[in-house]
């Protein structure tokens, strides 16, 4: 991925995208797919408001309280005989797993879905020290396999077609498979069940930790959580240090509103809680359990104008109804987090450089907003970004000198009447029915994909007066 | 390497920065959790009927197979047919003492395979050997400790003769309950989980709590909705009317 790298930037990495007739369906039919389960979900579910807003309540206060979740949560996790590190990096997030496999002697390790990994790049790294990691998330072994990147938080491979699939399958797994899901489906649960027996560590995410009892929380639809966090010897949680969560009872305020807002389900197929190692008695689980809590550019927003997005659940529903996501899809942000929440991210991350071009990919129509379970105001932050990014001169200079004469222009009135006269003239060669569609010189870039309404014929301050006149 | 110390430090020196979006407390908890709990289960002692039929519904919703047992002495002869409709010969079931009843005499007699997990506290060979035997089954039997009406989920906690394979290796899972193990709400799981975890000889115990919503489903490819990639391809539920 082009990650602060060389690579292309966003406008030619969405005009690419734009172009991929393929994708361009694929995006429209699942994210109109999405929209629709999920509307339909809350739709005869009259707790839904209020349960959304004691979410969002929670989040708040988990974070007022954070060194104390946290530290609850770690001795819990201790006293049932797990390890917790400490991970204030995502390079000594990779370097904890690392030094564990070195350690334990672990050649395989298989992985459930998990964003945070994702952030640090684990496979890339667990590649390059010889570890084979093994996704088992469908969507992801299919894109593991394709050595392409997830384009959706929870539909990784809504870019690929089935026949892509199979053909894929064919190749790396050697065999002549159909290009029925059903098929494809039946071949990667053989495959993977292999796998999931033979692993030495099991590697995941978390979409909670419960800080009172120690409790980590999985959701998942396939399965392969309860299977990562029980078949190998190991198990490795990685997660953000923001996914605390005080109490059981809190817990089931969000199980009660994730699903919903992801996939439309009232519960996903599988939730799961696990707690440490295996326990006396047991006759499954691993002999080890490490949970890593990360930091990795989080602590500076606490206080910072990103703390809202700390309360994000990664449920997706944000992407599904964004004007800019249906366009252009998930790889076209050229980062790990996608669609409006994921420009915030980004930003938390990798500082608002990263995200200079990514802060305009937005219409901030506040749809993001409707739908967020936590009801994060998403375009207030993207707002504020912007400003951020013209004020640290982020922003290019073009940019900030025509915005900047417009402000200098529209908060004085005499200027303001000047500018208005001398638009009328300036504009005069480019109206055409009514409308300013193609501007010269850079302002070109502007209306090559919208136009501009012209200048009046007279100020609103000018019929105000005439209307005071009569 | 970063210490839980400076961690923390750092965490605390950004919340001395500011007081926070805007006042917010955390979900109020029982504060009797056990007798909370008594209470829900007084509740739904009355109400189980109205959540039975909420549960069917809700199960059916997500592709599970409900089916009514008259005691359990019928179970039995129920997992036979399903084996049967399956070509099902290898069985793998909780304990007895877990389950409340010992498949082997009656399916063994009827040519089956069945797989017990031991109740004792299992030695690495014997766990080694169960998974292979798991990993073997096409039929799992499990009870159930909570079944949630709300949403049509079965929830299992693992532990001594209740291993978490049974109700995901195989490709059918038979989960077998009665009316003391309904709930209606999340809301109530909320309290037996608080009340579960305020027991302190549990507390410190790692038991897996499984939610298991209908059978394993992915959508991964064109959306194209598809059961059985990894856990089961088909949930049954058997309510046992007289237990």
């Amino acid at each position: 991925m082009s990650d602060g790298g060389p690579g292309p930037r966003f406008p030619e990495r969405a005009g690419a995208a734009l172009k991929d007739a393929y994708l361009q369906e694929a995006l429209t039919i699942a994210t109109t797919k999405f929209i629709g389960l999920r509307r339909e979900s809350f739709s005869g579910f009259a707790q839904g408001e209020a349960l959304r807003d004691r979410a969002r309540a929670i989040k708040e206060a988990t974070l007022q309280q954070l060194d104390r979740h946290l530290e609850r949560l770690a001795d819990s996790i201790e006293s049932l005989g797990g390890h917790v590190h400490w991970a204030a990096t995502g390079d000594e997030a990779r370097e904890i797993i690392l030094r564990l496999c070195r350690d334990r002697g672990v050649r395989m390790a298989v992985k459930s879905k998990s964003m945070a990994t994702e952030e640090i790049e684990l496979n890339e790294a667990l590649e390059r020290a010889g570890i084979r990691p093994v996704e088992t998330d469908l969507g992801e072994y299919i894109i593991q396999l394709a050595h392409e990147k997830p384009s959706h938080i929870i539909a990784p491979a809504i870019h690929k077609t089935k026949g892509q699939v199979a053909e894929l399958f064919s190749k790396e797994l050697h065999g002549a498979f159909e290009a029925d899901p059903e098929v494809l489906t039946a071949v990667a649960r053989k495959e993977l069940r292999q796998k999931f027996l033979e692993a030495d560590m099991g590697i995941t995410g978390a979409n909670f930790a419960v800080a009172e009892t120690g409790t980590v929380v999985l959701v998942t639809n396939e399965g392969n959580g309860r299977m990562v966090t029980s078949l190998p010897r190991i198990h490795v949680a990685v997660m953000g240090m923001e996914k605390v969560i005080p109490s059981m009872t809190d817990l089931m305020v969000f199980l009660a509103i994730l699903a919903r807002s992801a996939t439309g389900q009232k519960l996903s197929s599988y939730t799961t809680l696990v707690r440490g190692p295996r326990q006396p008695g047991e006759m499954e689980g691993p002999e080890e359990f490490h949970l890593i809590l990360m930091d990795n550019g989080r602590t500076r927003q606490i206080a910072g104008p990103l703390r809202e997005a700390l309360y994000c659940l990664r449920c997706g529903a944000c992407l599904n109804v964004c004007p800019v996501y249906r366009q252009v899809g998930g790889h076209a942000y050229g980062h790990t987090y996608p669609g409006p929440i994921g420009i915030l991210l980004t930003a938390m991350l990798k500082g608002n450089e990263s995200v200079k071009d990514l802060a305009h990919a937005s219409s901030l129509c506040g749809a993001c907003k409707d739908v967020c379970p936590v009801r994060i105001d998403i375009p207030r932050m993207l707002i504020e970004l912007r400003e951020h990014l013209d004020s640290e001169k982020i922003a290019p200079w073009p940019e900030r000198m025509v915005f900047g004469l417009a402000r200098r222009i529209m908060t004085r009135p005499a200027m303001f009447r000047l500018g208005a006269t001398l638009g009328r003239i300036a504009q005069r060669p480019f109206v055409r029915q009514g409308r300013l569609g193609a501007l010269p010189l850079f302002f070109g870039k502007w209306t090559r994909t919208r136009d501009l309404p012209p200048v009046a014929a007279r100020t609103f301050s000018e019929r105000w007066k005439e209307l005071d006149r009569s | 390497m970063t210490t839980r110390a400076d961690f923390l430090a750092a965490i605390r020196l950004e919340m001395g920065k500011t007081r926070g979006l805007f006042e917010a407390a955390t979900s109020p908890r029982p504060a009797e959790p056990r007798g909370a709990a008594e209470a829900v289960r007084r509740q739904m002692a009355e109400r189980w009927p109205e959540a039975l039929e909420r549960f069917r519904e809700e199960f059916e919703r997500v592709a599970g197979v409900f089916h009514r047992a008259p005691s359990l002495d019928a179970v039995p002869g129920l997992v036979l047919q399903i084996a049967r409709e399956r070509e099902a010969r290898r069985i793998l079931s909780w304990a007895p003492e877990a389950l409340g009843l010992d498949l082997r005499p009656s399916l063994g007699a009827e040519g089956l395979h069945v797989t017990i997990a031991p109740d004792s506290d299992p030695a690495a060979e014997a766990r080694a050997r169960h998974r292979e035997e798991a990993a073997e089954a096409e039929v799992g039997v499990t009870g159930v400790d909570w079944a949630l009406a709300e949403t049509g989920t079965v929830i299992l906690v693992s532990g001594r003769g209740r291993p978490g394979s049974t109700s995901l290796l195989p490709a059918t899972h038979v989960a077998v309950f009665d009316r003391d193990r309904l709930l209606e709400s999340l809301e109530q799981v909320g309290i037996i989980l608080e009340a579960l975890h305020a027991d302190a000889a549990r507390s410190m115990s790692g038991a897996v709590i499984s939610f298991i919503t209908g059978p394993s489903r992915t959508a991964d490819i064109e959306l194209t909705l598809t059961r059985g990639v990894h856990g089961p391809k088909e949930v049954h539920a058997i309510f046992v009317d007289r237990p």
